[in-house]
């Protein structure tokens, strides 16, 4: 028995010890971060339905909405958020901590990139806009259901991107998460021990393309809903 | 040839520095950085002046005792050269360059250019090592070691310890001189033995030391006197990943 237990405690700590390591941590973002990619993909391709019409969109709304799964599902996904924030944010504070006093002159020699200087930064910008997003398009707060006349959430989605500042603040911060995978992607994989000569120039190809596909899809939306579709309505009223 | 030099003078470890111009005369393009650095402090003896205190040993590039931040890059602009191999080829007459020291919490300021760099001592010394007894030179292919393998092992072991991966990474991090070290063992037979309590122990010496974390920037493997190359930083995730499944 007390072997048991002791063995029992010893497995904990090594749990503790490996979420506490610099590297531990880091593959566990990484970890968090590869799935929330995931979801990204299934949510895009959800939205993309808004393309084929409001009500294949609705449809796929209702039936998500409908699925027992879903509180499991949307538990899992707040998971992989908190662990990914916490331990990221920890890392950055720790990595603060790490140079008390900084150079006068720091220029490096080049191997940063836009997406890997800004991760604290578009990160940030992401948690916010997960927030708000959550917010408007979840809980309807600013109340927005049924006030076009037509039911569902296809109505409630335009009525936000009618809005041009919402729709832009999406753009913005789909861009912040195409800047964020720019570089996530890649670290992720190098993270987890993966570095070939043959395959890593590839992976980071494929990592910039995903990033880049992300922010396209995503911003599609406002930008056609929001901006375009409006713009085309108003030039035929106009008519 | 004149150049005017921003060094960071520092009387000792408890007091606040600064950066102090001063330019130094009678440069030629033939020095190493190093030589103009002796040029400086013998005109500052003459002065009666403090001189600049700066670490170096060699002066050809395998010690790794000369540590200096160079307009903002760990051993100056060139690619796979240690300061003492940065030479004033470089500069134009009237160059104003900027020279501080490495700067991390665990390589604290010693004084003005020194700072104290045991931090990696004290990681090697947690698992950087193999404790079988060598005895006297085995046969040549006793052990037999595939050639790849015993390259990318050599390719590790030109680490030279300067600390120029720590001062270049934007988290200060050490993993790219603790990836160097255990790839060394963990790519040869010899390093087995010992090769999950050696990661174990040594990503644990790294973190109570203070540095940073590892966020892929890369700019240690571009700093790099000696050209580590980042993918042993990946092994160095995947042998603390195995290790921390496996060891009992």
């Amino acid at each position: 028995m007390e072997a048991k237990a002791n063995s029992a405690s010893k497995c904990s700590c090594r749990v503790f010890e490996f979420l506490e390591s610099s590297i531990g941590k880091k593959i566990m973002v990484a970890a968090a971060g590869l799935l929330l990619c995931g979801f990204l993909i299934t949510h895009l391709l959800g939205n993309l339905l808004m393309f084929v019409g409001g009500d294949a969109f609705n449809k796929y709304a209702e039936a998500l909405e409908h699925n027992p799964l879903l509180p499991i599902a949307e538990i899992g996904l707040v998971a992989l958020f908190v662990v990914h924030i916490i331990l990221a944010y920890r890392a950055t504070y720790l990595n603060r901590a790490a140079r008390p006093e900084g150079y006068q002159v720091y220029k490096g020699k080049g191997a940063r990139t836009p997406g890997s200087r800004t991760m604290a930064i578009t990160g940030t910008l992401v948690l916010a806009f997960v927030i708000i997003h959550v917010a408007t398009f979840k809980y309807d707060v600013g109340g927005f259901k049924g006030m076009a006349g037509e039911e569902g959430l296809f109505a409630h989605v335009l009525g936000w991107f009618a809005n041009p500042w919402y729709a832009a603040f999406y753009v913005l911060a789909v861009g912040g998460v195409g800047l964020h995978l720019s570089h996530g992607v890649q670290s992720a994989i190098q993270t987890f021990g993966l570095n070939h000569p043959r395959y890593t120039p590839l992976i980071k190809k494929a990592g910039l393309a995903f990033a880049g596909l992300i922010f396209l899809g995503f911003a599609s939306f406002p930008v056609y809903f929001g901006f375009i579709k409006n713009c085309m309505s108003c030039a035929g009223g106009a008519h | 040839m004149n150049i005017t030099l921003k060094v960071w003078r520092q009387k000792n470890a408890s007091e606040a520095g600064a950066l102090v111009e001063y330019t130094v005369s009678g440069v030629v393009p033939e020095m190493s950085f190093l030589e103009m650095l002796d040029t400086l402090n013998e005109q500052l003896v003459a002065k009666g002046q403090d001189p600049v205190a700066f670490d170096s040993d060699c002066r050809e590039g395998i010690c790794g005792m000369c540590d200096l931040m160079i307009d903002g890059q760990a051993h100056g602009p060139d690619k796979g050269a240690t300061t003492c191999q940065l030479h004033m080829r470089r500069y134009k007459d009237g160059a104003v360059v900027t020279v501080e020291p490495f700067r991390a919490k665990a390589f604290p300021v010693v004084k003005d250019l020194c700072v104290d760099r045991s931090a990696f001592d004290r990681i090697q010394q947690a698992g950087g090592f193999v404790s079988i007894n060598t005895g006297n030179a085995v046969d040549g292919n006793a052990i037999l070691i595939p050639h790849d393998k015993a390259e990318k092992a050599m390719d590790a072991a030109a680490c030279i310890g300067c600390g120029a991966c720590v001062a270049a990474c934007p988290n200060a991090s050490a993993m790219l001189f603790v990836a160097a070290k255990v790839s060394q063992y963990a790519l040869l037979p010899q390093g087995q033995p010992e090769r999950e309590k050696r990661v174990l122990a040594m990503r644990d010496a790294m973190d109570n030391e203070g540095f940073g974390h590892c966020t892929n920037e890369y700019e240690c493997e571009a700093a790099c006197p000696k050209e580590i190359k980042v993918s042993n930083i990946a092994r160095l995730n995947r042998e603390y990943l195995r290790a921390t499944l496996v060891t009992e």
